[in-house]
């Protein structure tokens, strides 16, 4: 019998690493170019490529019972898996993508190669899955943490991307030592001009999930794709009636067992009438690598059956059990004194939903974190409750909310975050400002300072100085201006703590009272009425 | 190297004799020397562009002061997110100007460069300067972290401080800022723009903000200063935000005289030059002559 390899599959391969690339790319420029660019509105739509996440899509919808219409943009996708299957895994998930990468490498090393044997289950992504969509029946959005999009995006934002910021600058440096100095400069202004000079207090966390999720290509290839993604479950459940059919032609087929050894995401194409419609994500490397070219994609409109869409054993037992654990664990994420009582060093960005509704928006991506200008918004760690964890909380000493930049309302790609003009953004208060007066220079000090307010950037000024006398240690009495909140002027941006040059614990700082999303975290009584009638 | 040049020639330009000998560049067949210039020079008019350039020819040009191949740095004020219109950085026609003044008298590089309080690319768009700079061959840069270095500076009070390399490499330094408000030394302008050419714990300076102007201009030494008053700000300085806190002056005062600039300025908000301790302290350290009645001062309308 003659032994050829298709030559015709080959070509699709290799138009589906292009594939690959170009998504890759098109999701790192996106990435990139939210920010601030020169102008105040951004015409990129980093945000778009989110809205083809069917996940994102359900969770969302679900979780913060709201239809947004931004989310249609996922039906393209539900219709793309409905005909074709997962191609959108195999040729568009640029954290697919990532993930063949590194699979491609450590295949080609010794050490790092994964075993073809010891199959694990594919169950687990349906647990995932499944606790993700009970999750978001009690309005508890855990889509972000696992959702490729997300995961990519905050894992760029807050890791990977001030990692190599972090590098460039010592390339500057370097140049700059060594006599190069315009090299150095466009180094350091690549920097500026993208704003890529950010730090975040979990960049070492986030970064090393994200180590791990890419060391995982050692154990197993698309160990990520195979075990965990939750979308990836999600369309594979939806492959069910998708056209494109995977047949082994029995005539030629030798029985070498190489397609199902080849394949990355353990769809078994191979013994024949195992092949698992749900877990193929047409990357066609069975057929390319198939001796005999005796594996072949038709179209057919016949179904597959049942048994054959996952072909995984997901086992009732397990299904229930898995639900079951989903719902034992909404009280738990929700065990937090903060829905009692506001928690002072949660300040969310202009724009941000009331407190319950953002928690069930926001999918944690990071998107904000990469467009804020300085550095000021971070992923939450305690400050939002367990709930919160990764959705981004303004920690003033860090960074302040730039006057002019709305940034952050246009690149969330939910809607938490709410698109406003500047001027709505300018109206919006995001806490409140507070001297302590043990701190601050002139209080304590008897020396000049007025720092906080000459940056404070409404007009008139939200911090006005009055003479003030101090008590010195020797009992001298010096008079000096110093610094007095107008509660109901000062819009909470925390320039004047982030400036304030007692800079461990500066002497001016912003809490969450007042903000405007919330009705309860206020500090004035807001009566609107008469208080004797009902 | 060069730096050493400047200062030099700064010095003898101020202390005012022998200042010939070193700088002006005398024409052939001129006979004029600099004692027969102002000192300080103020034009009021429509167009920032114009009075700017008609307040450098009455100090005697830019050719005056600037060599064939000199790297000139120009320092406006940008320290804001905020448009021209607030009043808050040095207008953009002015800074234009001045670039283009620069090169056309034979300068081979002209370099605008401020160390900004918001975010620096947004002050540079907002302002209008970076597009304005970028309609002339000069270069807007930004402050890099790596070219700050901390030396000493010899002040009286200030000793050592962290110094924007870019601005002091120049061969020649010329200081724009703009006339404001501000809460603790009353008015910011040209000494205190200076500020804006260093790094470090910038806002600590203001413990002692008076000395830290005057130890900061005696060590950047600029060969002229020009003051933007077309729109100055009178209250909720030094950014204000809205129209109302600004006000049109039309004028911009230039001049070879740093603390004559400043005290020219303060004139504008109705303020005696003797009421600002700046001014006082530059006068004592002989930077220059607060008191205009003892100025050479040129003042015109067009």
């Amino acid at each position: 019998m003659k032994r050829e390899k298709s030559k015709k599959y080959r070509s699709v391969q290799i138009l589906r690493g292009f594939s690959q690339l170009a998504f890759f790319l098109l999701f790192v420029y996106l990435f990139l170019a939210a920010h601030y660019t020169g102008e105040d509105y951004i015409s990129s739509t980093a945000q778009r490529f989110f809205h083809f996440d069917p996940l994102l899509a359900l969770v969302t919808i679900v979780s913060a019972r709201a239809l947004t219409a931004f989310f249609l943009f996922s039906l393209i996708t539900v219709v793309m898996t409905l005909l074709l299957g997962r191609v959108f895994c195999g040729w568009v998930c640029p954290l697919g993508a990532v993930h063949q990468f590194f699979s491609f490498v450590f295949k080609k090393t010794k050490f790092l190669k994964p075993p073809r044997e010891e199959k694990s289950s594919l169950a687990w992504k349906y647990f995932i899955l499944i606790i993700v969509l009970v999750g978001a029946v009690f309005s508890l959005n855990l889509a972000g943490y696992l959702d490729p999009f997300s995961f990519l995006t905050r894992s760029f934002a807050v890791a990977i991307f001030p990692g190599l910021a972090y590098v460039l600058s010592g390339v500057a440096g370097l140049f700059y030592s060594a006599g190069l100095l315009s090299l150095g400069r466009s180094t350091s202004h690549l920097l500026e001009n993208w704003t890529l000079n950010a730090t975040f207090i979990q960049g070492f966390a986030v970064g090393l999930v994200f180590l791990a999720a890419v060391m995982l290509n050692a154990k197993k290839e698309r160990f990520w794709c195979r075990y965990l993604c939750p979308a990836g479950a999600l369309l594979g459940l939806l492959s069910r009636w998708n056209l494109l059919k995977f047949r082994i032609n029995q005539a030629t087929c030798i029985n070498c067992n190489l397609c199902s050894q080849h394949c990355p995401t353990q769809a078994s194409p191979f013994p024949i009438g195992q092949w698992r419609s749900g877990e193929c994500i047409y990357c066609f490397n069975c057929a390319a690598i198939c001796p005999t070219a005796a594996i072949t994609f038709p179209m057919s409109i016949r179904p597959e059956k049942a048994g054959n869409v996952s072909n995984v054993n997901l086992g009732r037992r397990r299904l229930v059990l898995s639900g079951l654990v989903a719902v034992a664990s909404v009280p738990l994420f929700r065990l937090t004194p903060f829905k009692k009582r506001a928690s002072l060093k949660l300040i969310r960005p202009p724009g941000a939903l009331e407190e319950p509704e953002f928690l069930a928006t926001c999918v944690k991506c990071g998107q904000c974190m990469r467009a804020c200008p300085t550095n000021a918004l971070q992923p939450a760690l305690t400050e939002a409750g367990p709930e919160g964890i990764w959705t981004p909380v303004l920690v003033p000493r860090i960074g302040y909310c730039e006057y002019y930049c709305s940034l952050c309302g246009q690149v969330c790609p939910t809607g938490a975050i709410q698109k406003l003009t500047l001027e709505e953004k300018a109206q919006v208060k995001l806490g409140t400002a507070w001297i302590d007066k043990n701190r601050c220079i002139p209080y304590t000090l008897g020396k000049p300072c007025i720092v906080c307010e000459e940056h404070c950037p409404v007009s008139p000024k939200a911090i006005q100085l009055v003479d003030t006398d101090t008590k010195l240690p020797d009992g001298t009495i010096v008079t000096q201006k110093a610094p007095v909140i107008d509660v109901e002027a000062c819009i909470g941006c925390g320039i004047c703590e982030n400036k304030c040059p007692v800079v461990d614990e500066p002497a001016i700082r912003v809490t969450s009272i007042g903000e405007s999303r919330s009705a309860q975290n206020q500090l004035l009584l807001q009566t609107g009425g008469d208080p004797f009638r009902p | 190297m060069t730096p050493m040049k400047r200062r030099l020639f700064i010095r003898n330009m101020v202390i005012g004799g022998a200042a010939a000998a070193f700088g002006p560049r005398i024409l052939p067949g001129q006979t004029i020397s600099a004692a027969g210039w102002p000192d300080l020079a103020a034009v009021e008019g429509e167009s920032p562009s114009a009075i700017t350039k008609q307040a450098i020819n009455m100090l005697g040009g830019m050719g005056r002061f600037i060599s064939k191949g000199d790297k000139v740095v120009i320092k406006p004020n940008v320290g804001w997110d905020r448009t021209p219109e607030m009043a808050a950085c040095t207008n953009p026609e002015v800074v234009k100007a001045l670039v283009e003044l620069v090169l056309d008298a034979g300068a081979k590089e002209a370099i605008v460069i401020d160390n900004t309080i918001n975010q620096a690319k947004r002050c540079y768009v907002r302002s209008g300067i970076l597009e304005a700079v970028k309609q002339t061959d000069g270069k807007m840069i930004y402050v890099d972290e790596h070219r700050i270095k901390k030396m000493n500076i010899h002040g009286e009070w200030l000793k050592e401080w962290n110094v924007v390399l870019d601005v002091l490499e120049a061969d020649k330094i010329i200081n724009v800022p703009i006339a404001k408000h501000h809460s603790l030394s009353r008015l910011t302008m040209g000494m205190k723009n200076w500020l804006g050419a260093v790094g470090g714990a910038r806002n600590q300076l203001h413990q002692k903000l008076n000395h830290a102007m005057v130890d900061l201009t005696a060590f950047f030494k600029p060969t002229i200063t020009v003051l933007d008053s077309y729109r100055i700000l009178v209250r909720n300085g030094p950014q204000g935000g809205r129209l109302s806190d600004t006000k049109l002056v039309k004028t911009v005062a230039a001049g070879t005289d740093p603390v004559a600039v400043d005290a020219f300025g303060a004139s504008l908000f109705g303020l005696p030059a003797a009421e600002l301790p700046f001014l006082l302290l530059a006068g004592e350290r002989g930077l220059g002559t607060y008191e205009l009645e003892k100025v050479k001062f040129e003042k015109r309308k067009i």
